[in-house]
């Protein structure tokens, strides 16, 4: 059973070129896997500006709040001392930690958020099409499943003309 | 992006992708050379000696150390603040250069990073073995326990606790991020299967998607941006343990901004130090190039500006304030029995990186190697000027007194540089020194082959 | 075809001689009705003292891009010149303001025969004589640079040779220097030396800084009106984008040189130290939180978000919040210790005059926009800019 299509090029700029010819004639791109972030690459397979910084945002929101209203809460209610003859509500005394917990909830929610959503991890089993993907090869993946013979044909054709290279059929 | 022909190229010899991965694997690649044999030697040896001076500390107490009733603070803080302060230069590099898009950091951030982890563990190490009691540390974290007792929130040094431990655990997943992507390359490269087994679980599973990327941009920015304030904070709230007390030459308020610039300036040069020695034994002149080192020296020149002006603000300020304690601290520093450190700390941090204005030093490896030293002893002197001239001589002359190091203090820094240079030769055999991905996505605009009538 | 070359109309010339009237207005009602002195001369330094600094901070922005080696900025490096126009205008103001009298209501320290044992100390710097000589050469060289800067920027426009962006280089980093120092001691000498017995170490990088998220905010706001006008079509949504996160950036960096000196103040709890805020909580509670506000909390909650910082509809009115707030900021600074907490208040002076003062910066401003072309094409960063997107 035939399961996807796999074709490089060897420079983002052909990849660009023949990414917006593919596109062009109706295919659809799986997956687009580059050595390095290729600029203008989302714009022509359609990504969405990614939301993780909402992510960012909430973590530091409630890190804030817990950092501060902890804080608060100690000096005030569960354990007052007078320290030095300052106020028990000591408000600039709690901003450096508050500031902290902010810092550290927004930047480990955001890591944590990035490698759920992207199924990346310790163990994560994906799938490696391609070696040289990591190293000088940008690689084009389409999904062919269940798609007749001559279908394929047509897509290997499209996909030559567009000067891609090495196209293979992989299950 | 179009880049201006006059630019400098940041990456020379021509390369292509493949070469840019091969070049920057090489040194993990066989077996480590004889240098590297006798580097790791020499810092094993000083580690071995800080480790002894551990134990004399955690066996016979802190009684070992030299300091006495007046001088409460030492070569401990000492330490803890250069190392610290050493840690800042990682995170500004990669983040705030990241945010100023400065593409030149991308030849660089990787190894100030590791620089970074490695200087803020031998800077938390400090606080700890000061205790004493080494496995008492966990008391310093709020913690519910049964003496319904929490921790002093109105304390810098507890502030303390709270920016190191934060500045650590974010610098270390910031790295890793920007890591994954290319331990995936060392996966993808590695010949042997046990290799492949190790670097394919590290690298989470990372296979280059367009999506993944996206996201990685888009997180890699957000940790810089969140990067960018913690590492001013870092440096700020250790100097509120000093600035927040009624000591005169530490309650000052212009101490936050200056000792982060002090930071990022010790921090540079001593990136300058490891880099300088690195890309020659490692082979990556094409890549930390000459245009590299000028533009770290730049930041020195800035940097140490800013100290310089910070200083001479203070001396001034001492004057101005009228105040007779603030004013004889000022001269006890310049002309007291301390005077030769203070002059030595004016010396390196004020005079020589001025010398950098020159194009012909700032250019020279040799003549930024030998002043990235003199920055490094310059603010190490800084931090013992300000602890130990303010202690000794404190509002009561009848307890007046001077403060010697022992053996033991001297064993736990050398112990800590030993330490420093032993993690340091570990990673650059363990994980690419450059970071492979971001020096290819700056190839095209910015290598020496670049296209400049190309543009999209 | 778009316009590169700013023209000076008169009805743009109408606007500013109005808001100069209303300024001079507010002024004389100052002088007739009962205003105390002081507040007139308060409120003169406060107006000179902010748009001196403005001028200053475009020649900041066009130097420290300079020697940054960045293009981006190229595009609009031209606001940022036109905005150094007005520094010996606004050193003159000054001048003006302290030789006719003003100097004695400003500063207790030049009543030379009421010293007390403090200012007696102080004497060798707080002094006429040195005073004046401090502010000459801060005015002259101020001024010469700012006029080598512009003159050399446009004769690499015309000609685009190296040689002259090398030249430009040089000239900026020689301001760079000078102004790391004279901004630092000029806000100690007209700002500071109001409350002569109180010192801050951090004092001159607070009014830096705060001049300097003000004087972005400003950068906004006269790019926002160009455009309205028709002009400046080679600047992008990526530039603004730019300036938004200088706003931002620099807005919290001003929260935390302000919190900063406050802490360490409140901390240390040292009498002749805290008097200093001690004043302001009393005397001027809401202003001292309403700065807070305006300066940290507004920018730093509406830039947050990526789009915010690149659309005008957000980044406009946010501009104009910190460019009113860090007026503010001034205020609290300068009036406690000046005019007292009895007899200090906004009214139509303080309004009035701020106008004046505006119309008087924007007239200098236009006019040297229109000095030279919009569009600096021939400059060899140009093309980095006008082809600049970005990611980010």
């Amino acid at each position: 059973m035939n399961n996807y299509i796999t074709a490089y090029y060897s420079d983002e700029e052909d990849l660009l070129k023949g990414l917006k010819q593919i596109i062009s004639k109706g295919l659809k791109v799986n997956d687009v896997l580059t050595p390095f972030p290729v600029h203008g690459l989302d714009k022509v397979i359609g990504l969405r500006r990614s939301r993780l910084t909402r992510v960012a945002f909430a973590g530091g929101a409630i890190g804030a709040l817990v950092g501060f209203l902890f804080q608060a809460w100690v000096f005030t209610n569960a354990y007052p001392i007078n320290f030095g003859g300052k106020p028990f509500f000591a408000v600039p005394s709690f901003i450096p930690v508050t500031f902290e917990i902010a810092v550290l909830f927004a930047a480990f929610a955001m890591v944590f958020g990035f490698l759920i959503h992207n199924k990346l991890g310790p163990g994560s089993k994906n799938i490696i099409h391609d070696e040289r993907v990591t190293d000088d090869r940008f690689l084009i993946v389409l999904d062919i499943k269940g798609e007749a013979n001559d279908k394929i044909k047509s897509i290997e054709t499209i996909l030559s003309d567009a000067g891609a290279q090495g196209i293979t059929i992989k299950e | 992006m179009y880049v201006s022909p006059i630019r400098e190229p940041l990456i020379r010899g021509a390369k292509n992708y493949s070469q840019v991965t091969k070049d920057i694997l090489a040194p993990m690649a066989g077996t480590p050379s004889k240098y590297w044999y006798m580097g790791i030697t020499l810092a094993g040896a000083a580690a071995l000696f800080g480790a002894w001076a551990t134990f004399m500390t955690v066996y016979y107490g802190i009684g070992t150390w030299g300091l006495n009733k007046t001088v409460g603070w030492g070569w401990g803080i000492t330490n803890f603040v250069w190392w610290v302060g050493i840690g800042h230069a990682g995170t500004f590099i990669s983040a705030i250069l990241l945010l100023f898009r400065q593409k030149w950091r991308t030849s660089i951030n990787r190894s100030a990073e590791a620089m970074t982890l490695i200087a803020i563990a031998c800077a938390g190490f400090f606080p700890l073995i000061h205790m004493g009691r080494l496995l008492l540390g966990f008391f310093i974290f709020p913690y519910p326990n049964t003496r319904a007792l929490w921790v002093n929130f109105n304390s810098p040094l507890l502030w303390d606790v709270f920016a190191i431990s934060t500045y650590f655990l974010v610098s270390l997943i910031f790295w890793y991020v920007g890591l994954i992507p290319d331990i995936g390359t060392v996966r993808d490269k590695a010949k042997t299967k046990i290799r492949k087994a190790i670097y394919g679980f590290l690298s989470f599973g990372w296979t280059g998607s367009a999506k993944h990327w996206s996201r990685h941009e888009t997180v890699s920015l957000i940790l810089a941006g969140l990067a960018a304030p913690l590492v001013l904070s870092v440096h700020t709230i250790v100097s509120f343990d000093f600035a927040t007390s009624v000591i005169p030459g530490w309650h000052t308020t212009i101490f936050p901004p200056y000792f982060v610039s002090g930071a990022v300036f010790s921090g540079f040069a001593m990136v300058l130090t490891l880099l300088i020695v690195a890309r020659k034994a490692l082979n990556l002149e094409e890549y930390i190039t000459i245009n590299h080192i000028e533009s770290m020296n730049k930041v020195i020149i800035v940097t140490g500006s800013i100290v310089g002006i910070a200083y001479i603000t203070e001396f001034f300020m001492a004057w101005y304030s009228g105040v007779e304690y603030e004013q004889y601290a000022f001269m006890n520093r310049a002309f007291g029995p301390y005077a030769w450190a203070y002059w030595i700390m004016m010396t390196c941090n004020v005079i020589t990186p001025q010398l950098f204005w020159f194009k012909k030093i700032r250019t020279s490896l040799v003549a930024t190697f030998i002043i990235s030293i003199f920055v490094n002893i310059g603010m190490w002197f800084e931090r013992f000027v300000i602890v130990v001239t303010s202690l000794h001589r404190d509002y009561l002359p009848s307890s007046w007194t001077m403060y010697k190091p022992t053996i033991v203090e001297v064993g736990l820094y050398v112990g800590t540089i030993g330490l420093f240079f032993t993690l340091f030769l570990i990673f650059i055999r363990v994980f690419p020194v450059i970071a492979i991905a971001e020096v290819k996505s700056v190839l095209k605009s910015s290598g020496d082959n670049k296209i400049n009538a190309h543009h999209e | 075809m778009e316009n590169k070359t700013f023209t000076l109309t008169k009805k743009t010339i109408a606007v500013f001689v109005v808001m100069i009237a209303i300024g001079l207005i507010a002024l004389a009602f100052g002088f007739l009705s009962d205003i105390n002195g002081k507040r007139i001369a308060a409120n003169l330094l406060l107006n000179s003292y902010y748009f001196l600094s403005m001028g200053l901070i475009g020649l900041f922005f066009v130097t420290v891009h300079t020697i940054a080696e960045s293009g981006w900025h190229t595009s609009v490096q031209r606001i940022g010149e036109a905005m150094s126009a007005f520094i010996p205008v606004g050193g003159i103001l000054l001048l003006i303001l302290f030789i006719s009298g003003g100097l004695h209501q400003l500063y207790e320290w030049t009543d030379k025969d009421h010293l007390d044992e403090l200012l007696l100390k102080k004497a060798a710097y707080l002094n006429e004589p040195f005073f004046y000589l401090r502010f000459a050469i801060f005015f002259i060289v101020w001024s010469a640079l700012a006029y080598y800067v512009r003159r050399t920027s446009i004769a690499l426009d015309k000609l685009g040779d190296v040689k002259y962006l090398n030249k430009l280089r040089m000239l900026s980093a020689i301001f760079i220097v000078f102004y790391a120092v004279s901004s630092v001691v000029s806000s100690w000498d007209w700002l500071m030396s109001i409350d002569a017995h109180w010192f801050s170490t951090l004092y001159g990088w607070y009014v830096f800084i705060s001049m300097l998220a003000s004087g972005i905010a400003l950068f906004i706001l006269i790019l926002f009106v160009l455009k309205k006008m028709g002009y400046m079509g080679h600047v992008n949504h990526e530039h603004v984008h730019d300036l938004g996160k200088y706003l931002f950036g620099f807005s919290i960096f001003w929260a935390y040189l302000w919190f900063s000196q406050y802490m360490l103040i409140w901390y240390a709890n040292i009498p002749e130290e805290t008097v200093y805020f001690y004043e302001r909580h009393k005397y001027f509670e809401n202003i001292f939180y309403v700065n807070l506000v305006l300066n940290f909390a507004v920018p730093f909650l509406l830039l947050m978000a990526r789009n915010t910082k690149r659309m005008f509809t957000v980044l406009v009115p946010v501009a104009v919040i910190v460019f009113v707030g860090h007026w503010v900021d001034l205020y609290q600074l300068i009036m406690p210790g000046v005019v007292g907490g009895e007899n200090s208040a906004i009214g139509f002076l303080e309004i009035g005059l701020t106008i004046g003062y505006l119309g008087l910066f924007m007239i200098v401003v236009f006019w040297a926009l229109s000095k030279a072309p919009l569009v600096p094409k021939n400059h060899p960063y140009y093309k980095e800019s006008a082809e600049y997107h970005t990611h980010y």
